[in-house]
């Protein structure tokens, strides 16, 4: 009895854990690197579905995560090859990733642990 | 694993709550992981491992078929470890949880083993239980 109050209590726990890895800060975005870009994550969703950046040369991409779950930013290109892989890790905090140059056009971005959470990178 | 096939050797019962208390340590502790990851695929994963770990202690009926929830929970395991080397993302946290899922398969395998006898021990026991089960069934068909 007392093993299954202690589960209950874990379950109840875990699942908060889980619902409340947000700061639920609705701070405005920090600026995005010169020539570059910035992208949020809050409660398991980007604050954008587009990403403009520069084609043909290296470029920042500053990613701020908000909450406590982990989240990246990958880029993918049309064949579902990743173009960029930035490292994943659990909020609050950011990372500015040092993206390589991409080729022009529209591109696919998401987050790997999170793949509903996805967007388009237009290069030009 | 070798502490375990001491502890059973010397004393079966102790070594029995032992084992037990081990799956049931890994299984919340992954169930705690996917519920800090976030997003509702996660969550039904952590509700599952928690489920799971709750019928390894449920006094009652639940006791008599505890092998078939040590098999579930075998199967969801190696559910979970198959959807993330397919889809998965790689991070330190992923692979920690991977190395306890593993732990948690070897440990529920010695379970099997020693509890329910084994591969055969399992089938006997699912044929008794389906057996069980359609006599139920008969014996509730009207004529």
């Amino acid at each position: 009895m007392r093993l299954r109050g202690a589960a209950s209590l874990f379950l109840t726990g875990s699942l908060l854990l889980g619902c409340n890895g947000s700061t639920g800060s609705a701070a405005p975005p920090p600026p995005a690197p010169v020539g570059g870009a910035v992208i949020t994550a809050q409660n398991t969703t980007f604050d954008r579905g587009q990403l403009n950046v520069p084609a043909g040369r290296p470029f920042q991409l500053l990613f701020e995560n908000r909450e406590g779950a982990p989240h990246n930013v990958t880029i993918y290109d049309d064949g579902g090859q990743s173009l960029f892989v930035g490292e994943t890790f659990g909020g609050p905090g950011s990372r500015t990733y040092e993206v390589p140059a991409i080729p022009a056009g529209s591109h696919k971005f998401r987050c790997d642990v999170h793949p509903q959470m996805s967007g388009t990178v237009t290069a030009g | 694993m070798a502490t375990l096939q001491m502890a059973t050797r010397a004393h079966p019962r102790l070594g029995s709550h032992v084992s037990r208390a081990v799956v049931v340590g890994f299984t919340l502790a992954t169930a705690a992981i996917h519920a800090s990851l976030g997003g509702m695929m996660f969550l039904a994963n952590a509700v599952g491992y928690t489920t799971l770990a709750l019928a390894m202690v449920a006094p009652g009926p639940i006791g008599q078929i505890r092998w078939l929830v040590r098999l579930a929970l075998m199967g969801f395991t190696a559910m979970t470890i198959g959807g993330w080397l397919l889809f998965g993302a790689r991070f330190p946290l992923a692979y920690l949880d991977k190395a306890i899922e593993v732990a948690l398969i070897a440990v529920l395998a010695f379970e099997l083993w020693r509890t329910d006898g084994g591969p055969i021990g399992v089938a006997r026991k699912a044929q008794r239980l389906l057996g069980r089960l359609a006599g139920l069934r008969t014996a509730r068909t009207p004529r």
